[in-house]
């Protein structure tokens, strides 16, 4: 899969212009609050029909009581209006908090179920593009559909249904008139469409461009110190101007298009309107018309245009937020690649035996890792993986825990292939200390527990005892409850290490898999950390890379990994004697 | 009100513009008046006088002012949103070059997923105050101020009662606006903390899924989430409690017309035609009323953001590039430094008063237990911190005198904590020097013995590696790492444990690679490391323990002292197993 950065605008493949099945995806989310939203459509309607009784009144005023001179009707008439403001109040406050409700939670439903999903996507996923652009999605994005799928939803149902209300009015007025008034129509849906294919090409631009400048700024702050290091911030701000300018230039482009809704309706509506007036006119002179029809017939044609306004209004805002929502729905569809097989069971306890058959590998198509690997160790068993950087050792490791999918061949545990287990049961018996040594925000004693999260505070000084961090820990201001910051930022590298190693003690693993465990800790600590971990290793399997060779010359089996292929394997004696690449690399050091 | 004194000049660049547009629309409002008034003059003189000559002329000119106006407020409309697009990308700037001010300090204290809040959803509501709430509140208060004018000349009574209501809606204005902000903070705040929670997900979705954690993740995010929905329904709140009682007063407008209109006409204070010219005009004050709530809303949403941006940019810069002085050369002296990364707690110093000088060309090793201090040490060089005590001096000078980017252009880092772009490897080399020719890339990437599997990859140097490095292993990561380092041929080059996930075999080619070219070009190096075979032949070595330098020497001298470095020197010779 070809990487993406910020400097490559995300692209959706599709042929449809407008995805129905989008909407309806979507509806799915606001069916929940479907109780909500029949209230407040049900109120929303009462309010329009009272507030369209304002002007009946004020005509029963003007035609009855000011010439009876009826204070009396004036009275009780301002009376009876009161108490349908009244009673609109509580209608109002109604609509207000369950549109807030349905708004914040069909995006809160939508971004749990977007992050529930990014949680089963695989290591591929993440490695294939910027950390910002997945993030921006997830928050960003998803915030900008609140307001139209609440209030804005609505506002367009109540116009769709005075729409038609008003389109029945006119044709009950006059047909002739109906069919003059609608002349414009055809036009006008002819703009709705020129704007909604320009619009939409616009929006998919405009977020591919916001997500590159997210990307950016992301990896600006993650890298900062590199950029200040290299005093390299000129250059970068360059950069950002650039990417910042492109999403300005986009964002214009597609305004240009929108703001041309509203003066096309302006412009189709005042020519329909002159249009009306000549034939009526004309008609009146024919003397198939009255004054009085085509004064009413104009003030429900002026009202025609409001809600007309207010659809197109809501049309474009959903072509906007439909460019959000096809990244949105594109994660969602994100294939998880690597999930438990139908019918998977719980992988039982684990004794250690390990076997890989036949292993093919690839992270890219044509690009082999791994080429026809196979190899065994007993339960029990300490494994070692020597050879060159790349040469695949990493992803040996990964493979047993099945982060991929194999191109081929199987990776057996006590004879049971590990795709048929669960993939919960097969991690859960398994600790990973990464090459990387990832801390979350959150106290020392947070950080170690997160392999084991019911361990008990004793249990985790255990597991920073024996990985030698004891000392340094409890020298931190606050000890185990010293924050670490954001990526373990206030501690060394080595340190760093020594807790994460730790975590993947804390574990309880029937496997241990150490990728470059101890590669920032001095030899000292290792060495002690390493007395502490034989004892603890007793009967557990573990597999172990590492570029000190004097920290695996014990190991039951050395295997020398280079170019995808086990080159070479055996005993530290066994190697030396064949005098092949491991001798040689024992002699270097 | 100090935020808004920041903000405030990013605006009034713009204010002819402004000024412009505000005379266009303002001229555009008072056309709006136009086309009811000939609606009418068709209703009386055309269609019940029957003067149907006139009818041409007053569709003329009803068109031409629709189109006019519409046309122009197009082209208001757009010039705002160009406005609006230049002040957020004046602000953007400003405060993307704010942060590269910031010290390292800063950012080991500040989360990301804040950072990023800032930079979008907070720069995105202001955008939004700019584009759309400015010109809206422009274009609503003139057609109230039209309105009243227009009633007034009408009826001044009348025109009071449909005043009315006025001091209600300002009364509830205020109140929503007090009353919202605290939700608006609140907001934000959640906002940033969703930021962070799931920014730190992805970046750590490799330990997540090796501990099988997924589920205490999606709990952590359930609770970030939740609480991201209560504070907007707090928010909502607010709203609830005064958005009716202003809604409530612009539907009050036509009640107060019904009643006093209806009982002055009566009495006789007022003519039926002036009452039916009300209802024609109430329009005018009922829209900015409704509209009022909207903007007091987002305006205070806005003057949140533009407080929450403004308190990151206030924030004081703790290392800043004050002085002038150039690079000069490669000579590295520490005078009794002493260092704490919280240098106003009492908490005990990471470096204790520590001294050495170091000649141009040479080549010092710094060892050390874990957490002994040797990043800190090498870090204080470029200046990435302040020292507590003592001094730093490159090339004589005193580091705090240099122009920052100057001095940091002398010397190059490799840090422990490998950081590579989502670029291409080329892109990573290059990225000290941006316009280097591709032999300089190739040339820096052989002494990293890098060019073997860049070359391999399946688009050699164009290959994009991920954010981090992801894809590459370890050992790949920081032999790029180096050649970016070497790539710029800096005065003095920092290795900070540079080789620890590369092999042996490969770790010695880079090491000769690396001593010829020092030999060539008289460049001082730091190698930190735990591999004692990586310092032996430095030209001084420093052993840390705890912060303080317990003992220094080359080689042979450090043997002969028999102490810590000997010590672990015959250790490391010895074999220490894993699994014995």
């Amino acid at each position: 899969m070809a990487r993406n950065t910020f400097r490559i605008d995300e692209t959706l493949d599709e042929k449809s212009v407008f995805k129905f099945n989008h909407l309806m995806r979507l509806g799915k989310y606001i069916r929940p609050y479907r109780r909500e939203f029949g209230f407040t459509f049900l109120f929303t309607i009462t309010s329009s029909a009272l507030g369209l009784l304002a002007p009946a009144l004020i005509m029963i005023v003007m035609d009855e009581a000011i010439p009876a001179g009826d204070v009396r009707l004036v009275l009780l008439l301002a009376g009876f209006m009161l108490g349908t403001i009244i009673l609109n109040v509580f209608f109002m406050r109604y609509r207000i908090a369950a549109m807030a409700k349905v708004g914040q939670s069909v995006i809160r439903d939508l971004r749990m179920g977007l992050f529930e999903h990014l949680q089963r996507l695989p290591f591929s996923y993440f490695d294939s593009r910027p950390h910002g652009k997945i993030l921006v999605r997830v928050v960003n994005y998803i915030n900008s559909l609140s307001e139209m799928l609440s209030n804005g939803l609505i506002t367009v149902i109540t116009d769709l249904l005075s729409l038609g209300i008003i389109v029945a009015m006119m044709l009950m007025i006059d047909v002739r008139l109906s069919v003059v008034s609608l002349i414009g129509m055809p036009l006008l849906f002819g703009v709705i469409f020129f704007i909604r294919v320009k619009n939409r090409k616009a929006w998919q631009l405009i977020s591919a461009k916001q997500s590159n400048l997210n990307a950016y700024i992301h990896e600006s702050i993650a890298g900062v110190k590199i950029t200040q290091s290299f005093a390299r911030e000129a250059e970068n701000e360059e950069i950002f101007a650039d990417v910042s300018d492109s999403v300005r230039k986009t964002w214009l482009k597609g305004v240009a298009i929108i703001f041309l809704m509203r003066p096309s309706i302006e412009h189709i509506s005042i020519f329909t309107i002159s249009f009306l007036y000549v034939v009526g006119v004309g008609m009146i002179t024919g003397g198939t018309l009255t004054v009085g029809i085509l004064v009413a017939f104009v003030m429900y044609f002026n009202r025609f245009w409001m809600p007309i306004s207010n659809i197109s209004a809501f049309y474009n805002s959903l072509v906007t937020n439909m460019s959000y929502l096809e990244l949105i729905f594109e994660t969602l569809d994100e294939p998880v690649l690597v999930k438990d097989k139908p019918g998977a069971v719980t992988m039982p306890k684990i004794k250690g035996r390990v076997e890989f058959k036949n292993v093919d590998f690839s992270y890219e198509e044509g690009q082999k890792i791994l080429d026809n690997v196979s190899f065994t160790c007993e339960a029990g068993n300490t494994v070692a993986l020597v050879g060159p950087t790349g040469a695949g050792k990493t992803t040996v490791v990964n493979l047993l825990s099945r982060f991929y999918e194999l191109n081929a061949g199987q990776v057996l545990i006590d004879d049971f292939d590990i795709t048929n287990a669960t993939l919960a049961s097969l991690r859960g018996q398994m600790g990973i200390m990464l090459q990387d040594s990832f801390l979350f925000s959150g106290t020392i004693m947070e950080n170690i527990r997160y392999s084991r999260l019911n361990a008990t505070d004793e249990e985790v000084i255990a597991a920073a005892k024996a990985v030698c961090a004891h000392d340094f820990i409890v020298e931190t201001e606050n000890g185990y409850k010293t924050e670490v910051n954001e990526r373990g930022s206030r501690l060394s590298v080595g340190q760093r290490q020594l807790i994460s190693f730790a975590r993947a003690l804390l574990a309880d693993p029937r496997i241990l898999i150490l990728d470059e465990a101890t590669s920032n800790i001095d030899t000292r600590t290792e060495k002690a950390l390493q007395e502490g971990l034989n004892r603890l290793l007793q009967g557990r399997t573990s597999f172990i890379i590492a570029h000190r060779l004097s920290t695996i010359q014990h190991a039951d089996l050395i295997m020398v990994v280079d170019r995808g292929q086990i080159a070479e394997s055996g005993t530290h004696e066994e190697l030396m004697a064949l005098t092949g690449d491991y001798h040689n690399l024992v002699m270097s050091q | 009100m100090r935020a808004v004194k920041w903000f405030l000049p990013y605006v009034m660049r713009y204010k002819w513009r402004l000024i412009i547009g505000l005379l266009i629309n303002t001229v555009n409002v008072g056309l709006m008046l136009v086309n009811p008034l000939f609606a009418g003059l068709i209703v009386q003189n055309v269609i019940q006088d029957g003067q149907h000559e006139l009818l041409p002329r007053y569709l003329t000119i009803m068109i031409v002012i629709t189109v006019y106006r519409s046309i122009s407020r197009y082209f208001f409309a757009m010039m705002f949103e160009h406005t609006s697009q230049k002040i957020l990308f004046n602000l953007r700037r400003d405060v993307y070059h704010r942060l590269h001010m910031q010290s390292f300090s800063w950012f080991d204290k500040n989360r990301v997923g804040d950072i990023m809040s800032r930079m979008t959803g907070d720069l995105e509501a202001i955008r939004h105050f700019v584009a759309f709430v400015i010109y809206m509140v422009i274009e609503h208060v003139q057609l109230y101020i039209a309105a009243v004018i227009i009633m007034s000349t009408i009826s001044l009574p009348l025109t009071f009662a449909m005043l009315l209501t006025t001091p209600v809606v300002i009364y509830a204005a205020l109140k929503q606006s007090k009353g919202v902000r605290p939700a608006f903070r609140n907001v934000r705040e959640q906002f940033a903390n969703l930021n962070s929670m799931c920014g730190e997900n992805i970046s750590g979705n490799r330990v997540v899924k090796a501990f099988t954690q997924e589920a205490h993740e999606t709990e952590k995010f359930t609770q970030v989430n939740n609480d991201f929905f209560d504070a907007n329904m707090e928010a909502a709140k607010v709203r609830i409690k005064y958005f009716p009682v202003i809604e409530t007063c612009a539907a009050l407008l036509p009640w107060l017309l019904l009643l006093f209109g209806g009982l002055l006409t009566i009495y006789g204070h007022l003519e039926l035609w002036q009452m039916v010219a009300f209802g024609g005009y109430l329009w005018m004050i009922d829209a900015p009323t409704r509209i009022f709530t909207w903007a007091v809303n987002d305006t205070q949403n806005a003057a949140t953001s533009i407080d929450k941006v403004y308190e990151m940019m206030k924030q004081p810069i703790m290392v800043e590039s004050e002085g002038e002085e150039t690079f000069n050369s490669g000579t590295v002296e520490f005078k009794n430094v002493s260092f704490n990364y919280t240098p106003f707690e009492t908490s005990e110093l990471i470096l204790k008063n520590i001294s050495f000088s170091v000649e141009k060309g040479q080549t010092i090793g710094i060892v050390g237990a874990t957490g002994s201090g040797k990043t800190t040490l090498v870090n204080l060089i470029a200046r990435f911190y302040d020292v507590c005590r003592g001094e730093v001096l490159v090339g004589g000078v005193n580091v705090k005198a240099y122009n920052l980017p100057e001095l940091r252009r002398g010397i190059s880092y490799a840090m422990q904590d490998v950081f590579l772009y989502s670029d291409t490897v080329e892109g990573n080399i290059a990225f000290g020097v941006p316009n280097a020719p591709m032999d300089v890339i190739y040339k820096a990437a052989e002494i990293a013995d890098a060019d073997n599997f860049a070359l391999e990859m399946p688009e050699g140097y164009d290959t994009i590696v991920g954010e981090r490095g992801v894809g590459l292993s370890g050992g790949q990561k920081q032999r790029i790492s180096l050649a970016r380092a070497v790539a710029t041929n800096p005065s003095i080059l920092i290795l900070d444990d540079v080789t620890s996930a590369v092999d042996t075999e490969t770790e010695h080619r880079i090491q000769s690679a690396l001593a010829e070219l020092n030999n060539d070009s008289n460049r001082t190096t730091f190698i930190v490391a735990h591999r004692l075979s990586s310092v032996k032949d430095a030209d001084l070595i420093l052993v840390l323990s705890a912060g303080e330098i317990t003992e220094r020497g080359t080689h042979d001298e450090l043997m002969q002292q028999n102490g810590y470095y000997a010590k672990l020197f015959l250790e490391q010779t010895e074999v220490t197993p894993y699994g014995a």
